[in-house]
């Protein structure tokens, strides 16, 4: 199995002309692409149009993509890219924060707390306490075995095989607990957003 | 919702799906509204966990693209070209690989000429005039290759070999039986001209007309013989 077979299957799709499946790419990654162009612009909401932009280079650049690297890291040094030059054509300076996944949650939260309130964050843009906080409740609400799978995935971003090997357990068992894991969250997060989470009906 | 569906979409965002059950799950994700909502809130999952903070939550990035997009014509990469693509191969690859072999040919050809042509000057081509020479001499014979050979002189009108010119050999005993029977089917004015002369009055060769007014013989290619 390819480890990039599912972003190359959309890939593909979209040099073939259907742009919806480019939507999938763009669900998919705007969240790590927003949380990469951070490191070089202090605005969340600048971030995220430097995201966009990145996005648009990359729709714009998909026919030279010849899939010699997985999609993810070619669509990452065009974002890195993009936010240089956006730095650089705004005359600031980059600010480097430690967003390393080896690094404690809570600094890193801390962080981005503090550059929140000293940025204008549009309402409802971004992640707020509530959102937090229901997410970690059904979190916790989940059973052990769910709870370790997804985090593992998640935050460790370990592949199946090698979660399976963690827990001891065989990989389809790993894909049905992180399904399951998932949809827990989501119900949770659908009644906090009643229904407007992930809302994309109008795309594609 | 088909559960199982939703249990193949978490692994593809994993990308933990095979490729073949991927081909046909971005077709329906592409297309289906439903499935792309889905597929948008597990990526919200994910970022929560990892505490994205500065992250927007409800697709407006992808809607604000999306309509970006919306003005630009569609990729119109076909299937070979996207398959092509994917296996790295590009159009200079081909020629590449024609251009390699054309130098190995080269080489090749380069090769056995140095390797040839030294010693093959006073090998082969009595080999095909002694040939010539037994078939002309003595058609009826059928005895042993061995004793036509001894018994006959290479008379023929075929250019003997030429040790001091070792690069002429063949191409001149080629062009000698060319010169030759062309002439024995032209008109008698040109049988005279200049480059039959030269050929047939060569030392050690015969130009008798009775013998210049036969058909060139076929070579026998299993005489081994040198003449002597």
């Amino acid at each position: 199995m390819s480890a990039d077979a599912s972003d190359l299957s959309l890939v593909r799709r979209v040099q073939r002309g259907d742009k919806g499946a480019f939507d999938a790419l763009v669900l998919k990654y705007q969240h790590k692409l927003v949380k990469l162009v951070m490191r070089y612009v202090r605005n969340p909401a600048e971030a995220e149009d430097i995201a966009q932009e990145a996005f648009i280079k990359a729709y714009r650049a998909l026919p030279q993509f010849r899939g010699d690297s997985a999609f993810y890291t070619w669509l990452y040094r065009i974002a890195i890219n993009t936010a240089k030059n956006a730095v650089v054509s705004r005359d600031r300076s980059p600010i480097e924060y430690n967003v390393d996944r080896s690094s404690t949650d809570n600094d890193e939260s801390y962080d981005m707390q503090g550059r929140m309130k000293d940025s204008e964050t549009p309402e409802g843009l971004v992640l707020t306490d509530e959102i937090r906080s229901t997410v970690n409740a059904a979190i916790d609400a989940l059973p052990e075995d769910l709870r370790t799978a997804i985090v593992l995935r998640e935050l460790e971003g370990l592949s199946y095989e090698e979660i399976a090997a963690a827990m001891g357990c065989p990989v389809g068992t790993v894909r049905s607990r992180i399904f399951r894991a998932r949809e827990a969250i989501d119900r949770r997060l659908r009644e906090v957003f009643e229904g407007g989470l992930g809302r994309t009906e109008e795309l594609g | 919702m088909n559960e199982e569906l939703d249990s193949q979409l978490s692994a593809m965002f994993d990308n933990e799906l095979p490729a073949a059950e991927c081909e046909l799950l971005a077709r329906r994700l592409s297309r289906d509204a439903d499935l792309k909502a889905r597929w948008g809130r597990y990526a919200v999952v994910g970022a929560v966990i990892r505490a994205e903070r500065g992250v927007a939550l409800d697709g407006t990035m992808a809607g604000r693209v999306s309509a970006a997009l919306s003005t630009e014509p569609a990729l119109s990469l076909d299937p070979a070209q996207a398959s092509r693509r994917g296996s790295g191969l590009s159009w200079w690859q081909p020629l590449a690989g024609a251009g390699l072999a054309a130098g190995v040919a080269v080489v090749s050809i380069l090769w056995l000429r140095s390797q040839a042509l030294p010693g093959s000057s006073h090998v082969a081509v009595p080999v095909l005039v002694a040939t010539r020479t037994a078939t002309f001499a003595s058609p009826s014979a059928q005895g042993p290759l061995q004793t036509a050979s001894a018994t006959i002189t290479p008379d023929s009108f075929v250019v003997p070999p030429v040790q001091q010119r070792p690069m002429m050999v063949v191409p001149a005993t080629e062009l000698a039986d060319y010169v030759v029977a062309h002439s024995a089917f032209s008109w008698p004015v040109s049988r005279g001209n200049l480059l039959s002369s030269l050929m047939v009055s060569e030392p050690g060769t015969s130009s008798t007309p009775a013998e210049s007014e036969q058909p060139v013989p076929r070579v026998q290619g299993n005489a081994t013989q040198n003449p002597k």
